[in-house]
């Protein structure tokens, strides 16, 4: 399926779900997600991890909306716990399946995004786990010197700006030699097409979905 | 002030490497978040831990529109970070996308409130208040808040607020303020803090 249908099924639905109070439709979403990712042969480990991570919020405002609210309402505490796996399981969805180079290049060719929004923010993407390693050290290396940059130290987002100023230099450097130029009209190396079972892979659903949300408990 | 209005291709990758860079920070206050949460909810605060930590999670939006000072800034800034968060951190999947829009608009509303003139403790409490509010709305339908009694409510958005304050607010003045005293800001079009 196209990745920009994808992400904008899953957007739609996602945001629906956050506004209506279907239990069905929920375990349905849940359900569907389930099994189109054993068709894709996710991991049984990811696909554990991956459900484990909202237990705890999941049960903590569920308790409080059953027993810390004047109305007490059971089944909308269910809709809430039910409706938090539905998310991570609609996210997980695209982003186990489709790659952000995948997204980029279709939102790009697909929804028009300008390209220096697509392969700027895949740029800097790119560096993450460099990131993640540059602000352990950044904060190692002041322990060293007996100074605890913690989340809330002003001076330890400072010296990730800092870094951030250097790389988005060196990145956008680095795009102009292999000769990206900005807001011109490209060719594209990759094409994606958007075919009319891609339609009908996102329309079908919705229709699909609407009556379960509305009509169903 | 700032010269253009134009995002170049290096303040998209600017934007997107603050969200990374602070998200890269906010990994580590994952277990707080569930330690209030675990030790809230027999007391039924349990939605607390989210307004306590939400100024974590909505500080790169104030911030980049404080610093970078252009229409749009606010809202990439926190919405780039969510992309990013969606598909490296992953745990919230969509919801993390609609909720970095939400964040992105809520704070970017602040800066267009003031008509991208004034930046100074005025705007930036103002981006911070409708943040809080913004927020607290779409959370309204989300995590039910809808369902509490009026005093919960009030305590759990005077809590969002202080929070979101510090961060977006008291810690984003302090960054720009050593930021303007390093006269790194100055190539990309921010001065005066």
């Amino acid at each position: 399926m196209n990745p920009s249908f994808k992400l904008i099924l899953i957007i739609l639905i996602s945001f629906e779900i956050s506004f209506t109070r279907s239990l069905t439709a929920n375990c349905v979403l849940i359900a569907v997600c389930l099994i189109y990712l054993m068709i894709h042969k996710i991991k049984l480990k990811t696909l554990g991890i991956v459900l484990l991570i909202p237990v705890i919020p999941a049960v903590a405002l569920s308790i409080t909306i059953a027993f810390f609210t004047p109305a007490q309402d059971y089944h909308f505490a269910l809709v809430l716990f039910s409706r938090m796996f539905a998310y991570v399981l609609l996210g997980t969805s695209f982003t186990l399946i489709n790659s952000p180079i995948e997204l980029a290049r279709s939102l790009e060719q697909n929804l028009h995004l300008p390209s220096k929004f697509a392969y700027g923010s895949l740029a800097a993407f790119g560096v993450l786990p460099k990131m993640k390693s540059t602000i352990l050290t950044l904060q190692k290396a002041a322990l060293m010197r007996g100074i605890t940059l913690s989340y809330w130290s002003p001076k330890l987002y400072f010296k990730a700006l800092l870094i951030a100023m250097n790389w988005s230099d060196e990145l956008a450097q680095a795009m102009l030699s292999h000769g990206y130029v900005e807001d011109t009209t490209r060719t594209y190396a990759a094409t994606i097409p958007i075919k009319s079972t891609d339609w009908a892979y996102m329309i079908v659903p919705i229709l699909i979905i609407q009556p379960l949300l509305f009509l169903l408990p | 002030m700032n010269l253009s209005n134009h995002y170049h291709v290096r303040d998209i990758i600017f934007i997107t490497l603050i969200g990374i860079a602070f998200g890269a920070i906010f990994i580590s206050t994952n277990f707080i978040y569930n330690f209030l949460t675990v030790v809230l909810t027999p007391v039924g605060l349990a939605p607390m831990a989210n307004d306590i930590n939400m100024g974590i999670w909505v500080m790169a939006g104030p911030l980049t529109g404080f610093i970078l000072r252009k229409p749009g800034a606010g809202f990439l800034g926190e919405f780039l970070a969510a992309v990013g968060e969606m598909f490296f951190g992953g745990q919230w999947g969509a919801s993390t996308l609609i909720s970095g829009a939400i964040q992105g608009i809520a704070s970017e509303l602040g800066f267009t409130l003031t008509g991208y003139k004034v930046y100074n403790w005025f705007s930036l409490c103002l981006s911070c208040l409708t943040t809080t509010i913004v927020t607290f709305a779409w959370d309204m339908f989300k995590n039910g808040y809808a369902e509490f009694h009026f005093g919960m409510l009030i305590l759990l958005f005077v809590v969002r607020f202080i929070s979101i304050f510090f961060f977006g607010g008291i810690l984003t003045k302090m960054i720009a303020a050593l930021l303007d005293r390093s006269h790194m800001l100055a190539k990309f079009g921010g001065s005066n803090v």
